[in-house]
């Protein structure tokens, strides 16, 4: 008995400083973020707020602009979350199959997830200037010869190219490391009956590959809501969202009337919006995914 | 001076078999082209004269001409401090909060393990935009704006880093613990003279990437700093490339000076993070 007790004693002993500090820098903010969402705040005189009820709600919602900002984020999302599986997952065999060289290919195709957003979004910007080698490339197959990030139609797959050029390498070591659980057992079996490598991949790899499909998807479906960064940079110090709204994401969205336009409530009741779309996404992609006699 | 025939990739092989491992390679390279010319591009352009932008320069005509500029226009010098200091004080709290947590939530019995736990894993998923406002108006209220602790105090505990040290711990043999505590020291000792010494790989893993996050974080830093002298390389680089957007060979300079310092230490370390970053999050 006693022993248990110092036992309990030292987990908390050990778990006090995280304990300390998920209480003030993560559960007293979630919190506050609720109660903010209904009530009028203003940052100079932030100890004068008062109880509004769904008054920011409203007042959200009577905003043109922000329905339009969840149907860009949805947008970027899908144009992202498939590219990047389905890129990552053929990147993953391609490696895989490689013989003593594929450590240094993991690597090269990793590097990218540790480069800064910033510095490559600045890069990305450069090389997709009007009359730069790129555009004038993708011109020869019907594109306009523009700047990419300038142009309504463009600006939001642009941030998508970039965004899933960054983080291919990271889902793709996820599938690197998926594929070391396929038993080897099952493509000799496929060999003896003469399937092809197609019939492989649609037969073996990936239903072997599910959980590590559901992750890759899920986590990479929950990280490109939160996009930010590129959206930023790309807007160059003007009005954020640029060209036009086209890459107003959610955060971008939350981010300008927060701190821009001082616009607390509004900006808060669209952070609790943004974490029910988040969460609703989250759950309904799990249960679509999952939703499998073989898991 | 070996004359012995080597046996390389291909060779004993069947011709169908070479003609694949061929293709192979030289998919797998083209991917990697496109995943490293960008990179390669803005250091090369980053060496070129602002007239010779737009052209490929013969070699004889590059010079860090736009390294002594980034220097002089902007206090690029701050912004490195301001970033290493940042940095180092985050590596330094995770290494300190995370670590023993991680190490309690694998090893120890306790009431309220799985309530922890199970916070632990919601944290990992909810979004910092979410409470990105209030965290904003705690630090203002704080008086913490435009200083290092606005940068660093809230970000010292990581639920992934948690459950990345937990995850770790619990590969370790149990029999270790007993035998350490025969020895008479207790709970508390057992974490110090049996899970730290022993954490190598999983505390590499949780250093390299606090390092890469937090020195390429940007949404935090444009939130609680607005003066100049505070910014951090990240949102210094993004004001250099709008004010001086006209030399897109500055900018480059800029880029490169923000990004070889997370490439060398990924390099370095790449061995023994890629594989724990992979199977980190499936397993759990």
């Amino acid at each position: 008995m006693r022993r248990r007790r110092s036992e309990t004693a030292a987990a908390y002993v050990l778990l006090a400083p995280a304990l300390l500090f998920l209480g003030l820098w993560f559960l007293y903010p979630i919190i506050s973020s609720f109660l903010l969402s209904v009530q009028q705040v203003n940052v100079f005189h932030y100890s004068q707020r008062r109880f509004v009820g769904l008054d920011n709600f409203r007042q959200l919602f009577s905003d043109r602009t922000f329905p339009a900002t969840v149907r860009i984020t949805l947008t970027f999302v899908l144009l992202v979350v498939p590219a990047q599986t389905v890129l990552a997952l053929l990147a993953a065999i391609l490696v895989n199959g490689l013989g003593r060289l594929r450590t240094l290919y993991r690597t090269v195709l990793f590097l990218p997830y540790v480069t800064s957003t910033v510095a490559v979004t600045a890069v990305f910007m450069d090389l997709f200037t009007v009359h730069a080698a790129l555009p004038v490339l993708f011109s020869r197959l019907g594109l306009p010869d523009v700047s990419w990030f300038a142009d309504v139609k463009l600006a939001l797959v642009f941030l998508a190219g970039i965004y899933a050029w960054m983080n291919l390498g990271l889902y793709m070591i996820i599938f690197l490391s998926g594929l070391q659980t396929v038993p080897p057992e099952l493509y000799e079996a496929a060999r003896v009956d003469g399937a092809s490598p197609a019939r492989e991949l649609v037969s073996i790899t990936i239903p072997s590959l599910r959980p590590f499909v559901v992750f890759v998807v899920l986590s990479g479906m929950i990280a490109a809501f939160q996009v930010f960064d590129q959206a930023y940079v790309v807007s160059g110090g003007t009005v954020l969202g640029g060209p036009a709204g086209a890459t107003s994401t959610i955060v971008i969205y939350i981010f300008a009337q927060a701190f821009r336009y001082n616009k607390l409530g509004p900006a808060s009741a669209a952070a609790v919006v943004f974490l029910l779309v988040v969460s609703v996404a989250a759950f309904a992609v799990r249960r679509f995914l999952q939703e499998d006699p073989r898991a | 001076m070996r004359s012995r025939p080597r046996r390389g990739v291909g060779a004993g092989m069947r011709p169908g078999r070479r003609v694949r491992a061929g293709v192979r390679y030289f998919l797998a390279s083209a991917v990697g082209l496109v995943l490293l010319f960008p990179l390669v591009y803005a250091l090369y352009v980053s060496f070129e004269m602002p007239a010779d932008y737009g052209r490929f320069a013969p070699l004889s005509r590059l010079s860090a001409w736009n390294y002594g500029q980034v220097v002089t226009l902007v206090p690029l010098l701050r912004w490195y401090l301001n970033t290493v200091v940042v940095t180092a004080i985050i590596m330094a709290g995770n290494f300190a909060v995370n670590t023993p947590a991680g190490f309690a939530l694998a090893r120890l019995a306790f009431p309220g393990r799985r309530v922890v736990f199970g916070t632990v894993l919601a944290i990992m998923m909810v979004p910092l935009q979410a409470y990105l406002i209030p965290l904003y108006l705690a630090v203002a209220g704080l008086g913490w704006l435009n200083t290092y602790a606005a940068l660093t105090v809230p970000f010292l505990v990581y639920g992934f880093f948690i459950f990345l040290m937990r995850q770790y711990f619990l590969t370790i043999p149990r029999e270790l613990d007993d035998a350490a505590e025969v020895d008479g020291v207790g709970k508390i000792g057992t974490f110090f003279r049996v899970g730290l010494p022993l954490s190598g790989p999983a505390l590499v893993t949780q250093m390299v990437l606090g390092f890469t996050l937090t020195w390429n974080s940007f949404l935090i830093p444009v939130t609680m700093t607005t003066q100049k002298e505070m910014f951090v390389l990240t949102v210094g680089l993004n004001t250099l490339k709008s004010q001086y957007y006209d030399f897109p060979t500055v900018t480059m300079a800029g880029v490169i000076l923000l990004t070889v310092p997370v490439v060398a230490v990924f390099a370095v370390f790449q061995r023994s993070i890629v594989p724990s970053l992979a199977s980190s999050g499936v397993k759990g």
